[in-house]
């Protein structure tokens, strides 16, 4: 009887098979895009409770670094070469020059505060090392490097002059609190760069330490820490500002964890190779925040009524502006830059980071950018922008003849003893406060009468919604 | 401290108030600059030529100071005459123009299929044939009233004869030379010599600013001639000047031509199509408002539909859960198609299409097309139209627009769709892309009664207040579906908003009764009348509330009745009509659309879901439907609603899942009690009887009764047709089972119904090629007797410990009983469901073989008799199989093939 036992079962499994089968086959399938970015989020391992392991105590930043390399000695190696504490990327061939050249925070001119050099004790606060006062700075020394910048988790750490801790900060207990960097970490800096809240970027600022969803998606809704993005492995941390960083290496990309062509609406999907997500979901720029625009240097030194956000007596005019809409650029993810010493047309505009790329390249895509203008300090004779210095000596002297000859006398170039002002230009590409569906752009946003994207400018016959998609090689 | 906290405080509020100021001057020198004409329109493309304005005698205005003329300025270049001429927009009506009763599918006072000559409930005022008695609008009245939704020329211009009304001498009595004095109640002479006409208004629709309400100021004073110059008012080509405008030299150069920068015109934008159309907003930037003008949009008066590609979220409605409805009111404005994309002129030849059956079959494009420069001079505005019950104008171009599977690939895009080919013959698109407005619209408009602003009561849908109050919260309402009449024949569910209408008749023929009359009958000189009054004002506050203003009592109709007769009027009545206004815009992209299968098929489907007319129908009269749109349905009404039921059942539809036969489903459910019932009586009876005897345990034997292959198909059709009787009785009846996918149900379904026939078919092979069939075959001789005998025992034997009548064998697997029930099931039953099942499966791949069948209302309810049939069969079956000399004897034996016979050796 047993056998037959069998037979019955084995007929039973084959009946329910025959149905099983062909109705998994024909079951309705959801046709939706096939997108699950939460298969690439990284994963954050609990961080390991340091209170009960560092025991102090500690006088300066630099004998918190030296426990902090007793037990993890490789990192110090890692920080030693990451652009977060040398402040200079690696050597890049710029367009028409003969030679690569290495940028960094270290040694370039922008048209906010112009440049560290000799300024170095206000602007390396924001150095992830202590005591960078000079370029004499020891950049191989591990000592030198501050982990509590980005570790600490107390949220009491505090940074002065040459990127020292400020008189007051409890170091034992900043360095029993250490974690993973908290968006207070990055914040610290990023948001504040320029000198203040939201001066700099245009798409980062204090609203992104507790953003709603309508400020930026990722942070707002889904709880993002920046490092949920900027990955980082052994203390590099992925992301290039073009400000800054010319090339497009160790950049993140919204495809690190979305599909190529998420959306279930082919036509949006057909945009993908000539506009960046970018430009449909950050559809404006410093969402709540108003960022600076516009800085006139040459109006310095009066005693008019000041607005931290009009005018100041150390630093000019400004122009603020919140949620304003961006200019739309191609752009392959690289850019041309203006350094120390280049000669300038003083009557046009001069570019310091150009974003590089056009309709006829295929790795250009549409991007939207903050730009900010300015009218800088330059040298009307030799024509090139000037590094000044600012910090001890303009700021409190008000008198730019000193301040050009002490700048230019540190970063060694020679200075005809005059004094002008020169409109320059800056690119910011946006790539925060970055807006769920719902608020991303719609097609009549670009494509009509009154759209914001002036396609003509672009290299278009006209509106590609009319005369066709670009074509590229 | 304070005053330390107050300084910033108080230097922010200065700078706002500075910049408030500031604004307030820009907006007001902006808007007066705009009224002085200096600053020219923006030109959205340059293409236009610059151009001479010349007045109607062909001089040129500026040494004129005349209105400008369309005809001559734009007849310089283009065939202005043909244009006026090829035109329904302009003519309206007119063309057809007849008397009254002669229309078509009209009211019977109606005297033509447009505007001009179409009575609409909504605007009430009646366009007085020549010689009736009371003359309600005249052609100038007409002017005036519906001139701010007519682009000119047609009936602006010309008489009913075809004469020029310039050319009418003024004559009180004559409806096309006269006008109601509105105080007086008589008419007066109206002279179109001063009045002047109106040409068709080549600005209204081709100025990227044109001043509609300068040119409906102009129309409703009468100044005719001077209101297309009017629409100009905000080009900066004219300066007003008094009640006429006076041309501005600076919009002009030397030789009398605009300037370029001041050359404005364009294709029609939709915002151009929006003046007379409804609301339209093509600025992202400027939320989507509703405010005064709601009134004056006709589509959004009477759909709520609105023109945008803004966001509805994005809105300035106070739209209910407004944050989570992120679609765009439109999507094809969302995508930048302007109206004109689809309403294309007839000869443009970069849109127009040929008629297919004009063309060879083999031909898919003809190039032979016409010259851009024969077209700019003669461009057709004839406009490729849908077609709408109430704007019945120009009836041969209905249908000639592409409709949505002009330019969509249905089939592309509803992969996803079960039997989508049926959903998409049965369903006009918009019933699923249109699926819900989020606009109020106008819900009944009750003309038997005026307030005390002498206006009507009109009852909205889809807000909680009026349309024209920011603070009333709208949530919008599901339209109506209701079949729609194709042209190519057959019919498509579509979605409607239904407007409901009551009035005053009277006289034989019947016509509407006069604004001016009714006035008389409920109002003596600007106050109610003591009379009405006295019936009406239930509170006693001297005044009429909208709750008292109503004919719900005979005796209230018999005053307002017997007041128009007092007036003169004959047998003065209450009629009502319901205008069912087609729902084609505001559509939305699959996101949105209805994917739900219970949306439709399931008890509260929307598709018989009823809809409301008004809060009451006022003299107890029902409304009945004008033109198309009446699916069948019925008109119901309660103490606080009369609403209106659809019945798609009407237009051959059956819904599964939302219709059923009643009958059918209690005679499955009895047969399948019955069967219950019955069996569970004789297995009582059995168990008691054995109970009582002790039962003589039979000699046995063992034989192997059925083969693995047998017992193979025995068992799969048992659990098919088991899973086939569940999931059909869930899509039969899904309410019940709200657990299950509709459309994975209906998947699991085909599946096995397929399983069940190939099962079937290899299983008739079998029994063929082995011979087997020989045992389902009933032998007739002597069959009957075996019948009876086999009857007689499970009647009687069974009770008494009988034996079987008959010797089970593998040769001889049947009783005479089984081998009729089973010839019955085999050769009725089971082809019957087959071919029912595979025809509703197979309506829409074979639709037609289906409909010769009696189609789905016919075949859907057969396949549920059947399958009750089947229920019932199963019930029994199984109940007999425990009639073996031990109950579960059969069962074990159906499992492992070995049967124990009962041996009649004695």
């Amino acid at each position: 009887m047993k056998e037959f036992k069998h037979i019955w079962l084995a007929g039973l499994l084959l009946i329910l098979a025959l149905i099983i089968v062909p109705v998994a086959l024909f079951w309705p399938k959801d046709a939706g895009a096939q997108d699950d970015p939460w298969a690439d989020m990284p994963a954050h391992p609990a961080h390991t409770d340091h209170s009960a392991i560092v025991k102090g105590p500690f006088a300066t930043g630099q004998e918190v670094t030296r426990e902090c390399l007793s037990c993890h000695p490789a990192a110090g190696e890692q920080m030693l070469n990451s652009v977060h504490f040398t402040w200079e990327g690696d050597p890049v061939l710029l367009p028409g020059r003969d030679a690569p050249v290495t940028i960094g925070k270290k040694n370039s001119l922008n048209n906010y505060c112009i440049g560290i050099q000799s300024n170095w004790r206000g602007c390396t606060s924001c150095h992830a090392g202590y005591g960078f006062s000079d370029n004499d700075f020891d950049f191989a020394n591990a000592e030198n490097i501050d982990c509590l910048a980005c570790h600490d988790n107390s949220g009491a750490y505090v940074k002065g002059d040459y990127g020292l801790p400020v008189e007051g900060v409890d170091l034992l207990a900043s360095a029993q609190s250490v974690g993973l960097p908290t968006r207070q970490n990055c914040g610290a800096c990023h948001f504040n760069g320029g000198g203040g809240n939201a001066v700099k970027h245009g798409d980062l600022d204090e609203t992104l330490y507790f953003p709603t969803a309508a400020i930026d998606v990722h942070m707002g809704e889904f709880d993002f820490q920046c490092i949920d993005c900027h990955r980082t492995t052994n203390h590099q941390i992925a992301g290039r500002s073009l400000s800054v960083s010319v090339d497009d290496a160790n950049q993140v990309y919204c495809t690190d964890c979305h599909a190529r062509a998420p959306h279930t609406d082919e036509r949006i999907n057909t945009h993908l190779d000539s506009v960046a997500c970018e430009t449909c979901h950050v559809p404006q720029g410093a969402v709540r925040d108003a960022t600076k625009m516009d800085w006139d240097w040459s109006t310095a030194g009066q005693d008019r009524p000041e607005d931290p956000h009009i005018y100041l007596k150390i630093k000019g005019s400004f122009v603020y502006e919140a949620n304003f809409t961006p200019t739309y650029l191609w752009w392959n993810g690289t850019g041309d830059r203006y350094i120390l010493g280049d000669p300038i047309d003083p009557d046009g505009v001069t570019e310091i980071n150009l974003p590089l790329g056009d309709i006829n390249d295929p790795n250009a895509r549409i991007w939207p950018f903050k730009v900010h203008t300015a009218n800088q300090p330059y040298d009307p004779v030799f024509n090139y922008l000037v590094q000044p210095q600012t910090v001890g000596e303009y700021w409190v002297n008000f008198d730019w003849y000193a301040a050009f000859e002490k700048g230019m006398e540190t970063v060694g170039l020679p200075w005809s003893g005059q004094v002008g002002f020169t409109r320059t230009e800056m690119y910011w590409p946006l790539a925060h406060m970055v807006q769920p569906k719902e608020n991303a752009l719609t097609c009549t946003s670009c494509h009509s009468q009154n759209g914001r994207i002036d396609w003509i400018a672009l290299g278009y016959a006209g509106d590609p919604m009319e005369w066709g998609a670009r074509i590229t090689p | 401290m304070t005053s330390s906290r107050n300084t910033p405080l108080s230097r922010k509020n200065l700078w706002l108030g500075a910049l408030l100021v500031a604004a307030a001057l820009l907006l007001t020198t902006g808007a007066a600059l705009s009224r002085a004409g200096a600053s020219p329109a923006e030109q959205t493309n340059g293409f236009h030529p610059t151009f001479a304005l010349l007045d109607s005698d062909g001089v040129n205005v500026l040494s004129s100071g005349q209105p400008v003329s369309t005809m001559n300025t734009c007849g310089q270049c283009h065939d202005a005459e043909f244009i006026s001429r090829h035109s329904f927009h302009s003519a309206a009506g007119l063309d057809d123009f007849s008397s009254p009763g002669a229309v078509a599918n009209g009211r019977i006072w109606d005297t033509s299929n447009g505007q001009f000559g179409n009575w609409d409930p909504i605007t009430y005022r009646y366009l007085s044939p020549a010689g009736d008695e009371r003359i309600d609008l005249t052609t100038a009245g007409w002017v005036m009233l519906y001139g701010a939704r007519h682009v000119g020329g047609g009936p602006a211009e010309t008489g009913r004869a075809g004469q020029a009304l310039a050319s009418l001498r003024p004559d009180a009595s004559d409806p096309e030379a006269a006008i109601l004095d509105a105080h007086t109640g008589q008419t007066k002479a109206w002279d179109w010599e001063s009045s002047g006409t109106v040409e068709m208004n080549c600005f209204l629709c081709h100025l990227s600013q044109p001043d509609n309400a300068a040119r409906i100021a102009a129309l409703e004073a009468g100044r005719f001639a001077w209101a297309n110059t009017a629409t100009l008012a905000a080009t900066g080509w004219v300066i007003p000047a008094g009640n006429v405008y006076a041309w501005n030299p600076d919009a002009f150069v030397e030789n009398g031509e605009l300037k370029p920068e001041f050359v404005a015109i364009q294709d029609p934008a939709a915002a151009n199509c929006g003046l007379c159309h409804g609301q339209v907003n093509a600025d992202l930037s400027q939320p989507v408002v509703l405010g005064d003008s709601f009134a004056a949009d006709w589509r959004t008066l009477t759909t709520g539909q609105v023109i945008s590609g803004q966001r509805i979220s994005n809105s300035g409605i106070n739209l209910q859960s407004k944050a989570e409805i992120t679609r765009s009111w439109d999507i094809h404005a969302e995508r930048g198609l302007e109206c004109v994309d689809c309403h294309y002129s007839l000869n443009n030849p970069v849109l127009a299409q040929r008629d297919p059956a004009s063309q060879p079959e083999h031909l898919l494009f003809d190039p032979r097309r016409l010259d851009l420069s024969a077209y700019l001079y003669q461009p057709l505005h004839e406009f490729a139209r849908g077609q709408s019950a109430q704007s019945a104008v120009a009836p041969e171009l209905w249908n000639t627009m592409r409709r949505c599977d002009s330019c969509h690939d249905a089939a592309a895009s509803h992969t996803w769709l079960p039997y989508a080919e049926r959903h998409t013959a049965a369903l006009a698109c918009e019933t699923c892309h249109s699926p819900q407005i989020y606009a109020p619209a106008l819900q009944s408009r009750d003309w038997t009664v005026l307030d005390a602003n002498h206006q009507p009561l009109s009852e909205f849908r889809g807000t909680d207040g009026s349309p024209a109050d920011p603070a009333a919260l709208v949530s919008g309402y599901r339209p109506v579906i209701l079949p729609r009449q194709m042209v190519d024949g057959g019919a498509a569910l579509a979605p409607y908003n239904l407007v409901t209408a009551w009035y005053w008749v009277y006289g034989d023929p019947a016509r509407p009764v006069r604004l001016i009359d009714l006035e008389d009958a409920w109002f003596d000189s600007r106050a109610y009348s003591v009379e009405v009054l006295a019936l009406f004002d239930a509170d006693g506050d001297g005044q009429l509330s909208d709750l008292e203003l109503r004919l719900d009592t005979d005796e209230k109709v018999a005053l307002i009745a017997a007041r128009l007769a007092a007036l003169g009027l004959e047998d003065p009545r209450i009629q009502a009509e319901v205008q069912a206004y087609s729902i084609n815009h505001n559509v939305t992209n699959g996101e949105w659309a209805i994917r739900d299968c219970s949306a439709c098929h399931s008890a509260d489907s929307i598709l018989t879901a009823g809809f409301d007319l008004a809060a009451y129908a006022p003299g107890n009269t029902l409304p009945e439907f004008v033109a198309a749109g009446d699916s069948g349905g019925v008109m119901l009404g309660n103490e606080s609603a009369l609403f209106y039921q659809p019945a798609p059942q009407q237009a051959g539809l059956y819904i599964l899942g939302r219709d059923s036969v009643t009958w059918v489903d209690w005679f499955g459910i009895l047969a399948f009690l019955g069967t219950l019932a019955g069996v569970s009586l004789h297995g009582g009876l059995r168990w008691w009887s054995i109970a009582r005897r002790k039962p003589a345990a039979p000699a046995v034997e063992k034989v192997y009764m059925y083969g693995v292959y047998e017992r193979f198909w025995h068992w799969m059709q048992t659990i098919t047709i088991l899973l086939l009787i569940v999931t059909g009785l869930i899509i039969h009846k899904p309410d019940m089972f709200r657990a299950f996918s509709f459309h994975g149900v209906v998947v699991v379904h085909n599946v096995l119904a397929f399983l069940l026939v190939a099962n079937a078919a290899l299983s008739l092979f079998y029994h063929l090629a082995s011979g087997e069939i020989r045992q389902y075959i009933p032998r007739p001789y002597g069959f009957f007797d075996q019948m009876f005998v086999q009857a007689r025992f499970y009647l009687r034997g069974i009770f008494r410990g009988e034996p079987h009548p008959f010797e089970k064998s593998p040769q001889n697997k049947l009783n005479p009983l089984q081998k009729v029930v089973y010839f019955g099931i085999l050769n009725v039953l089971l082809p019957l469901q087959v071919l029912t099942g595979a025809l509703m499966w197979g309506a829409q791949r074979w639709p037609d073989l289906a409909a010769r069948l009696g189609g789905l209302p016919f075949l859907a309810p057969a396949h549920t008799l059947v399958a009750w049939l089947f229920a019932a069969f199963i019930v029994a079956h199984v109940y007999l199989t425990t009639t073996g000399h031990e109950p579960l004897a059969s069962m074990r034996a159906m499992m492992l093939g070995w049967d124990e016979v009962e041996t009649h050796t004695g």
